[in-house]
């Protein structure tokens, strides 16, 4: 057992995390913050995605113990003061949410592109998705949400479908 | 939920070595965990101790110099390595392979040591490594010592470390920078997906070397190629060195075929 300090979307925390806690685990069950959703729990879905010192990981393949003295951020994290993010709001005004399941995991895939590429190709918004699976919207949706929180549609979420 | 281990991350290379001399065959070491992790979830392996080989000191280093080459450390992640300035102009195929390993999360904590100590059939950077004349040195207590990497991969799974030992460092040689090159894996969706067969092709100063992925035992490699042999006899000095077998994902027939279109793409592709 190892009692380890983790910044979480700002917050600071101190808990034990055993070995062979994952990340995901801590997350949902120590901390309580169930936005992160365990899809496989192997690295393929990425419906686990969190931020770690500003990288996108998958929390299902990240030991608890990996993470003391870092830094964390959850989709938690986006909405202030309920106030939905702008990546949050251009998911839903683009009708880039279905069942929902993928949703935490590409909105901070997509927090982590932006924010090193504020004006992302279709095709690094591709790369920066291409962890996360979607059974519900056909990915068309989500890219275009994406596009649109950098700013490169009219906002109005007007996807044509053919 | 994984089965109770001590978790371990030593700073320095002195404790990694000491922890790994302490505990023999029951420490597992662990860079980014993209394979430990899912083998400790499948109940597949049992440490009782996890040896996290990320905060040693001078792990996280990657350095590119004229003298030395291309060093990379055991905290290299595959992303890190497609950061450094110049990779993509000294080492082509070397990013190639790289960009083609799963998916952007997992590129984010894999390692390129942790890809070749893995020594899957299917590992993407292999080819790459092994084309371009990369050494491993190997550390213990009783010292370093070097191997290349054409002798480091033994079999499915299998390397020439002991016990006790830590891949401390690969170095691509500073003469192989320059090297032309080119990578194609065939997968079975455009997403990422492990290969079901791989092949790079590399040319430097009138050598020609094939390397193939997914079609035998270990990555295998054909060097001593002509750089204006016909693609049928690179093709088929290929199928020699491969064996290819039938499983779940696509019949051996199937991964012979695509080892001959590649070839024949890649010559014409890498100038
Ligand atoms: C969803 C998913 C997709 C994947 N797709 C691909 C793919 O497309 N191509 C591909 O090649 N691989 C793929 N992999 C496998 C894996 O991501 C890679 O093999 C990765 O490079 C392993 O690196 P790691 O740092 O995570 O290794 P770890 O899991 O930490 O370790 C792997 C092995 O190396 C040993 N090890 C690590 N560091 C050292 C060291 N310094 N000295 C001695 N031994 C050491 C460990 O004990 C272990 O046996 C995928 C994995 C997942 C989960
Ligand atoms: S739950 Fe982590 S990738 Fe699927
Ligand atoms: S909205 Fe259902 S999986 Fe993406």
């Amino acid at each position: 057992m190892m009692r380890i300090t983790v910044t979480v979307n700002g917050q600071v925390y101190e808990r034990e995390a055993p070995g062979h806690r994952t990340l995901l685990h801590f997350l949902r069950q120590d901390l309580g913050l169930t936005g992160a959703k365990e899809g496989c729990g192997a690295g393929e879905c990425g419906a686990c995605t969190v931020l770690l010192d500003g990288q996108a990981v998958n929390a299902c393949l990240v030991l608890a113990p990996e993470v003391d003295g870092r830094r964390v951020d959850t989709v938690e994290g986006q909405a202030v003061d309920g106030k939905l993010s702008t990546i949050q709001d251009a998911f839903n005004r683009n009708h880039a949410v279905q069942c929902g399941f993928c949703t935490a995991g590409m909105l901070m895939s997509t927090q982590d592109l932006l924010s090193r590429q504020p004006k992302p190709r279709d095709d690094d918004i591709k790369e920066a998705i291409e962890g996360n699976f979607c059974r519900c919207t056909g990915y068309l949706q989500i890219i275009e949400a994406v596009r649109d929180a950098s700013g490169r549609t009219d906002g109005k979420g007007g996807l044509k479908h053919a | 939920m994984l089965h109770d281990f001590e978790f371990r991350a030593p700073k320095t290379r002195a404790e990694l070595l000491q922890v790994l001399a302490d505990h023999g065959g029951l420490a597992k070491l662990m860079a980014g965990g993209t394979d430990v992790i899912v083998n400790l979830r499948a109940g597949a392996i049992k440490p009782r101790v996890v040896v996290d080989v990320k905060q040693v000191e001078g792990y996280g280093a990657l350095a590119w110099s004229d003298a030395e080459g291309l060093v990379i450390r055991p905290a290299t992640t595959i992303n890190d390595l497609l950061r450094l300035p110049g990779l993509r102009e000294r080492f082509p195929l070397l990013h190639a392979c790289a960009h083609d390993l799963a998916s952007y999360q997992i590129r984010n904590r894999a390692t390129v040591i942790g890809n070749i100590v893995n020594a899957s059939p299917c590992a993407d950077m292999a080819p790459a490594l092994l084309c371009l004349d990369a050494r491993a040195v190997i550390a213990s207590q009783a010292g370093e010592h070097e191997v290349p990497m054409r002798e480091f991969i033994t079999g499915v799974k299998r390397t020439v470390l002991l016990p006790g030992e830590v891949l401390d460092r690969v170095v691509v040689p500073a003469a192989s920078a320059g090297a032309r090159g080119g990578y194609a894996k065939l997968k079975r969706i455009n997403g990422h997906d492990l290969g079901l067969v791989a092949v790079a092709v590399h040319k430097h100063d009138g050598e020609l070397r094939v390397a193939v992925g997914s079609a035998a035992p270990t990555p295998v490699m054909v060097a001593g190629l002509g750089e204006n042999d016909d693609a049928a006899s690179v093709v088929a000095a290929a199928r020699a060195v491969i064996s290819p077998i039938s499983d779940l994902r696509c019949t051996k027939e199937y991964r012979e075929h695509m080892v001959g279109v590649y070839i024949r793409r890649l010559l014409r592709e890498v100038a």
